[in-house]
Formats: C-alpha cells, sequence, structure tokens
C-alpha cells in the first residue's frame, strides 16, 4: 500500500509542511496538554493507518509467562514429548491471559502488533508478548474476555477491517518429539540405498501435523473462520539435539458481516529503477 | 555566531567556531529537514560516566548483596515456602524488589548526557535536535556505564527560540517526522526510563527453574514458576510508569522497548528494562485522513 | 476420507486426518501475508488450508575422486523422489480439502545432526478454491501447484494464464578432480577449464530438459519463475545437484482483464 509523500488533508488540497512545523513549534509557546495522553510502539504510519479508520492507539501493553519442564523430560524416549508441548502452551495462555488484562485495563479493545518472543530452556519455557492496545477514537471500555490479541502489523489490521474481517485472537500449536532411533541392522543396510527413512520420516510429519492441528483447535475455541499469516518455526533444541520442536502461531479472523469487500486494487509500475544493467536475478541461482 | 558556553569542551567550542555544520543525518533525512523549514545548523552531544559495578563500599550495588534492599517505597512482593523446616540451606522465603538506587542512578546518567548535549544545541543557537540516538556501554571491565546521547541540532526558519531556551528533541528525523508533523503531533523530548528490578528466589522457584522439583526422580507436573513471571511483569510495568511520570499529559509515540536479565545463580535473577520513545503534543485537531489506496506494484 | 497411495505403509499420519476434517468444516488456514491473502479474494479464490507433505531420505554417497565428470543417477533419483514424495503428500492433503491448487509452494531441506546421511524433504503451501465453483484443477484433474507469491498469482490470472503445476527437473552432477600434471600446467593462466564447461553446462541442461518434460506432460503452454539453484548438500565441493524450478501455466478461454497500470516514481529509498 502506498501513502505517497503528500498526505493532503480531506478536501484533497496538499499541505504545505514549512507552515505546519512554524504552527506546531508555536504550539510549544503555550501549556496545552490533551485529556488523554497515550503511550504507543506504532510508527507513524500505523498510526495514520489507524486514524484512517477511526481507531487510536492507547497503550504499550505486555504478558509475560515463564511454565517449568521437569527434570529428564528431554532425555532420549519414543514419540512425542508431552511435558514439553503441555508446557508451551500454558505459557502462552499465561502470557495471552496478562496481556488480556492489560489491555481491558488501559480501555483497549484489542491489542496489534504484537511481538511475540519465546524461548525453550531445558527447564523452563517463556513467552513474551508486547504490542500497542488500540480502541475505536471515544468507545467504551470492554471486559477483558471480548479483547483480541494479534500479531497483525497495525496495517495488516486496517486492511482487514476495511474489507471486512476482525481478528478474534492469537491461535497457538505446538508439538515436541524425540527423534526415532535406528537399530544398528537397519542403518547398516541402508547405507548404500537411496531410500526413504520411514520411520523419521512418519515421526517428523506426526509432529507437524500435530502442532497445526492444536492451533487450529486453538481458533475453532475462539469461534474463528480462519487463521492468517500462519509461522511455522522447527529446529531441534540447543540443548537437546535429539529433540525436535515444532511450532505454529497465526491471528485467527471472522468475517463481521457477510460478505468479503473487494479492495480493487490499482496496479502501479514504479518508474525508480536506477540500475543500468539488466539482472534476472533467480537465474542466477543460490 | 553567539559565544559558545564557557563550560564546553574547549574541542567543542573549536568545532562550533568553524562555519560549516556536521550532521548525523542521511541524504533523504537531510533533504526532508530542509523541506519542513528546518535548517541543521551541527550535530550535538553529550557524555556521562557513571560508576556501575559490584566494587567499593558504598557502591550501590552493594544494597543488592542482601535480601533487605526493598522496603524503600516501589514494588515489592514477597514469597514463602510451602514446606516445613527442611535445612538451613533451604530458601524458605524469597522476595522481588525494585532496585530504586539503579533506576536514579541511570536517569542521571542519562540525564547528565543528555543536558549536556542541550547545551551544545544551545550555543548554537538552535531550536530543536532531531534524530537523537543515545546508547549506554560498559566500558569492558571498569565497572562503569557511558552514557551517550546525540543528535542534529537545527533551527526553524523565521521562527523564535524554544520557551524557556530548552530546545525540543526528538528521535525522528527526515520523512518519520514531517509524517508526524502532518498528523498533527510537535515532539516536546526524547523520553527515557529504566526499571531495574531484583528477583530473591525462594525454594519452589529454584526448584522449578533447575528442573530439581521432583520427588525420587519422578517428574512432577509443570508448574508456572510465577515469582520470574511477576517480576518480569513489573519491570515493564514500572518502567512505564517512570515515562508516563515525564510526559505530563502528552503522549509516548513511537516507543522501544528492551528488556535484558542477568543471571547470579541459584535461580537469583536481575531484570532491566529500558523504556524510551517521543514525548508528542497535539497541536491541532484530530483529522484523519481518508482510507489509503492499495496498489500492487509491478516491479 | 479417499485413500492415501501405498506411499507410506502406514498411511497418513492420525493427525493429518483430524486435521484436515476440521479444516473441511469450514475453517481455513493460511501461511500468505494479508496482503496475499486479499489478492487472493481479488480474484474469486479462498483460502483453504496450510497443506504440506514431507519425507526424510536417505541420500548418503560414498566420495571418490571419479576420474570423469558424470551424472550420480542414482542419487539424481533420489533427491528427484525424495522431493517428489513431499510434493505428493502436499497434493493429497490438498486434494482431500477439495482444493483447486495450492499457492506459495515452498520446498525446503532440512538437515537433522542425527540423521547422517540423510536430509529432509518438506514440501508447503495454501490450498486454494475457486469461489465460483467452477474447478481450476489441472489437466491430470489433481490440484494444480505452484510456487507463485499471492502477488504473482493475482497478476497471472489478471494475464489470462492459469498455473498447472509446479514443474522441476534435477541433476546431481560429480565434477572430475583434475589430475596433478594438468594442475601444474596450468596454475597462472587466465584459461578456460574445458572439463567444468562441459560438466556444468551438461548438468545445468539436463536439469532444464527435465523441467520442461514435466510441463509438457502436464500440457503446459509455458513455464514462469524458472529458477535454478545449485546446492552442495553435503558432499563436498564436487558434487553439485542443480535444481531447476519454475511454474507451468496454461491459457485459460477466458479473457484478459490486465488493467494498465499506473506509472508512479516513489521517492522513497
Amino acid at each position: 500500500m502506498s501513502i505517497g509523500n503528500r498526505l493532503g488533508s480531506p478536501a484533497g488540497e496538499p499541505i504545505d509542511i514549512k507552515a505546519e512545523m512554524r504552527r506546531a513549534v508555536d504550539s510549544l509557546q503555550s501549556q496545552t496538554h490533551t485529556k488523554d495522553s497515550m503511550t504507543s510502539d506504532l510508527s507513524i504510519d500505523e498510526e495514520l493507518n489507524l486514524h484512517s479508520i477511526g481507531w487510536e492507539p492507547v497503550e504499550l501493553v505486555c504478558g509475560v509467562s515463564l511454565f517449568s519442564v521437569p527434570m529428564g523430560v528431554w532425555n532420549w524416549g519414543q514419540g512425542e514429548i508431552t511435558w514439553a508441548s503441555a508446557a508451551y502452551a500454558h505459557a502462552f495462555e499465561g502470557a495471552i491471559a496478562r496481556i488480556h488484562r492489560e489491555c481491558a485495563k488501559a480501555g483497549g479493545h484489542g491489542v496489534v502488533g504484537v511481538q511475540v518472543e519465546r524461548s525453550i530452556h531445558r527447564h523452563h519455557i517463556d513467552v513474551t508478548l508486547l504490542g500497542t492496545a488500540v480502541r475505536p477514537v471515544g468507545a467504551k471500555r470492554v471486559q477483558a474476555d471480548q479483547v483480541f490479541v494479534s500479531d497483525l502489523s497495525a496495517r495488516d489490521f486496517t486492511l482487514l477491517q476495511v474489507s471486512g474481517w476482525q481478528p478474534l485472537g492469537l491461535a497457538v500449536g505446538a508439538s515436541f518429539v524425540y527423534a526415532p532411533r535406528r537399530s544398528i541392522g537397519m542403518a547398516m543396510q541402508q547405507k548404500s540405498q537411496n531410500v526413504e527413512l520411514t520411520n523419521f520420516t512418519e515421526a517428523m510429519y506426526a509432529a507437524r501435523e500435530s502442532a497445526m492441528e492444536r492451533m487450529q483447535a486453538s481458533a475453532l475455541s475462539m469461534a474463528g473462520t480462519g487463521v492468517v499469516e500462519v509461522k511455522v518455526t522447527e529446529g531441534p533444541m540447543d540443548f537437546a539435539r535429539h529433540a525436535v520442536g515444532f511450532a505454529a502461531w497465526g491471528t485467527v479472523v471472522r468475517l463481521a458481516g457477510d460478505t468479503h469487500r473487494t479492495l480493487q486494487p490499482s496496479m502501479v509500475v514504479p518508474l525508480d529503477d536506477p540500475s543500468a544493467a539488466f539482472e534476472a536475478t533467480a537465474l542466477r541461482g543460490k | 555566531m553567539p559565544d559558545p558556553a564557557p563550560d564546553l569542551p574547549e574541542a567543542a567550542s573549536r568545532r562550533f567556531a568553524s562555519g560549516a555544520f556536521t550532521s548525523g543525518l542521511t541524504v533523504p533525512d537531510f533533504a526532508a529537514c530542509l523541506q519542513m523549514g528546518l535548517e541543521p545548523v551541527g550535530y550535538v552531544q553529550g557524555f556521562c560516566v557513571m560508576q556501575w559495578g559490584w566494587y567499593g563500599i558504598n557502591s550501590p550495588y552493594r544494597r543488592g548483596l542482601t535480601p533487605y534492599g526493598g522496603g524503600q517505597g516501589g514494588y515489592m512482593e514477597s514469597w514463602q515456602c510451602p514446606h516445613g523446616f527442611v535445612s538451613a540451606e533451604h530458601r524458605s522465603w524469597g522476595q522481588n524488589y525494585q532496585q530504586s538506587w539503579v533506576e536514579n542512578a541511570w536517569g542521571q546518567g542519562f540525564g547528565s548526557a543528555y543536558s549536556r548535549m542541550l547545551e551544545e544545541a544551545v550555543a548554537l543557537g538552535a531550536h530543536g535536535v532531531v534524530g537523537v540516538v543515545d546508547t549506554s556501554n560498559r566500558l569492558g571491565d571498569l565497572g562503569v556505564l557511558e552514557f551517550h546521547v546525540r543528535g542534529t541540532a537545527v533551527k526553524v526558519d523565521d521562527a523564535p527560540g524554544p520557551p524557556g531556551g530548552q530546545p525540543w528533541t526528538t528521535y525522528l528525523a527526515g520523512q518519520r517526522l514531517a509524517k508526524l508533523i502532518e498528523a498533527g503531533y510537535m515532539p516536546v523530548s526524547v523520553a527515557a526510563a529504566v526499571s531495574s528490578v531484583r528477583v530473591w528466589a525462594y525454594c519452589m522457584t529454584e526448584y522449578l527453574l533447575e528442573g530439581t522439583n521432583s520427588s525420587w526422580g519422578v517428574a512432577q507436573a509443570g508448574a508456572e514458576i510465577t515469582q520470574v513471571a511477576s517480576a518480569q511483569m513489573a519491570a515493564r510495568q514500572i518502567a512505564r510508569e517512570h515515562v508516563r511520570s515525564q510526559m505530563a499529559g502528552d503522549s509516548l509515540h513511537g516507543a522501544e522497548m528492551v528488556v535484558s536479565d542477568r543471571e547470579l545463580g541459584q535461580g537469583d535473577q536481575e531484570i532491566q528494562c529500558v523504556l524510551r520513545g517521543n514525548r508528542v503534543r497535539r497541536f491541532k485537531d484530530f483529522d484523519p485522513m481518508p482510507v489509503p489506496h492499495p496498489t500492487v506494484r509491478l516491479s | 476420507m479417499t485413500d492415501t497411495p501405498e506411499i507410506l505403509p502406514e498411511g497418513l499420519p492420525e493427525a493429518t486426518s483430524h486435521r484436515l476434517a476440521e479444516l473441511e468444516h469450514g475453517l481455513f488456514t493460511s501461511d500468505l501475508s494479508v496482503n496475499e491473502f486479499l489478492l487472493i479474494k481479488e480474484v474469486g479464490f479462498h483460502p483453504l488450508g496450510f497443506v504440506m507433505g514431507s519425507s526424510i531420505y536417505h541420500t548418503g554417497i560414498q566420495t571418490r575422486k571419479w576420474g570423469q565428470s558424470q551424472e550420480l543417477t542414482k542419487l539424481t533419483e533420489a533427491m528427484y523422489n525424495a522431493r517428489e514424495l513431499a510434493m505428493t503428500r502436499m497434493e493429497e492433503e490438498a486434494a482431500e480439502l477439495g482444493a483447486d491448487g495450492v499457492v506459495g509452494v515452498r520446498l525446503d531441506v532440512n538437515y537433522y545432526e542425527w540423521g547422517k546421511d540423510a536430509a529432509e524433504f518438506i514440501a508447503v503451501g495454501t490450498a486454494v478454491k475457486a469461489e465460483s465453483g467452477v474447478s481450476h484443477r489441472n489437466k491430470l484433474g489433481k490440484p494444480f501447484t505452484s510456487d507463485l507469491s499471492g502477488q504473482d498469482f493475482w497478476t497471472l490470472m489478471q494475464t489470462g494464464y492459469i498455473p498447472q503445476g509446479l514443474v522441476m527437473g534435477t541433476c546431481v552432477y560429480h565434477i572430475a578432480h583434475r589430475g596433478l600434471g594438468q594442475t601444474l600446467g596450468s596454475a597462472g593462466q587466465n584459461i578456460e577449464l574445458p572439463n567444468f564447461t562441459q560438466a556444468l553446462y551438461e548438468a545445468r541442461e539436463l536439469a532444464m530438459t527435465r523441467m520442461q518434460d514435466e510441463a509438457d506432460q502436464l500440457g503446459a503452454s509455458g513455464i514462469v519463475g524458472v529458477r535454478l539453484e545449485e546446492k552442495s548438500h553435503q558432499w563436498g565441493s564436487h558434487t553439485i545437484e542443480f535444481l531447476s524450478l519454475g511454474t507451468a501455466v496454461v491459457k485459460t478461454s477466458g479473457e484478459v482483464t490486465l488493467p494498465t497500470p499506473t506509472t508512479i516514481i516513489s521517492l522513497d529509498n
């Protein structure tokens, strides 16, 4: 979405930025203050997007939780590491509950631009959420359980609102699994063959699907119709390389009205490519 | 060129005496400033070095070594162990508290560096400072923390001097500053504050963090490590409160929060949260632009 | 529930069936960005669900200093089969959902320390379906696959072409070590190394031809977004896999609705 360099007033005239600057500086001479002061970590672009749909930032809010993982959980075993999956889910629940409370207390209707940080240690899983609570301008407070949390940027939130979708919350799912052992006999046999290793495939596949399924279940429990911007991460644990964790999360959405409203974007061709040579970078290979 | 203030370092005076300006602005930001009627007049900076560490009997950190440092007002929470008497080493009692001496020292260091930067700006006759960057670095093992605040001093064409002689300041520069003004906000000053929370773990926290909460090798179910979660929430809360108290009714825009924690062994830790942002004030009524038109680029 | 082909003896894991059933009941998931989601809707498609397929394949070789440059056909087959398995499973999931196609397909290769000489090949994407109900499946009656982003999909649909499938060709080539005599002889000179030239030329051609063959099988008019990737994976620098990927497209009978683009000069960096 391009905003352009001259925002213009609603009537469409370009703004004289020098005069605005003078006016702004002069205003410091008098000590007028607005009643509601806000704190926000949104950029000015994001704030302008929110303003255009009649929303405003209210307060910077956060939620943190740590959940312990008992000793011995990461020792090599079989199948899913259920303690770890449960700890991950609990840590997220705790963090989300706290950010909900902070948002409702500040008078926000939802939190956007949430930065999701998760760290998995041997004995605890930590989740930290930080975002800006927002509300329709001048709206009254709502209860903590009616608040939405989303890692969508304010800009994406604006686009979705314009097309008729509303965010409901963050759907999260995770699954941790042990890498299956290979017996020595099988290992020797497969050294020279190029074959699929079905044991491993099953284990990884199942864990990945499990994580996604839990995310979906989480979305359904919020009565959502879909999950957008799903992020999937996977990888072995730093402290236990035979244990692999899969996580999926995204924003749950639902149509506010009956149908989706199309945006009808225009196609633009920017004429600012300064490079002289033609370069099909894709064909260069990696 | 007004006479530079007498207590600036000599090198600064010499630098200002030459007519040409230096500025930390990139070319696009420089162009945007001129567009707004801001004329860059020089690169200004301020330093302050604070003692920071475990050394010395009178070091503020010494007070952090015992669990009796709390109780000076500010955040404090205590935790009681659920077991009966176990042993003399059993940590039957724990506490989270706010280390206000650390927060005050940080505030002093930042504040001094900031005011020195403003002095240089005033010496140049500037109205404001844009594109402020602030860093705090530990200098090696010397146990000191150096605060360095710098930016580009600007003059507003045909404008009177700033109220009370204090230049306005902002972290923003260039197009972002222009958009802020167009949106109806005027930057007043940069705002920064730190919160420092000390965690003295009690037995349950220590066990949970070390995974030893099991009887005879049988793992107990996991549990939330509430003491640390509380401390983390408190650290962020306190930082926001400190910054709000600097706002005096104005708003904080474009904030950035950075949290770090330092483990001190046996479940103890120290959490530091730095919150920075631009203090801004509305100078014209809320007048939102219409929904921008979406485009798809063919590049 | 449709039968899954006998690729995995035990069939797709249970978790898959549960997950797909939820998606069939109206919940959609997508890893498309909000931009891409909205653009897909613009051309009358709706996301159904995130689909994936994976396969852990043994990909080791015994490295020897072969005197000749040659294709290592067993390894080529392995790399191809592994990706095919992953893609097929992903297509199965999409077919299960009743999708017309999969967009934003990503092919990744993961290595794990505990799986020596093995790599995991993953194919993920978002399954989509036309809201009009008209089938947009490809010539073989299967959901189309494409690695086009949401933006590229939108643009392509405006031109009157539709994706048929992600086509790929691969070739694992071993480049002969030069004899000591040869190396000493040409040290310090700027000359062409005919060995290398021939080898790399042949390898790339093989990869691209195979990709072309796949497109022909789909009855495609052409291939867009062709990418050539070269990787040594775990084999050392004398053995390289050349992978050629693209999206095969076919012209639909529909009208071209390509609007005239506006030219702009954007003033940001």
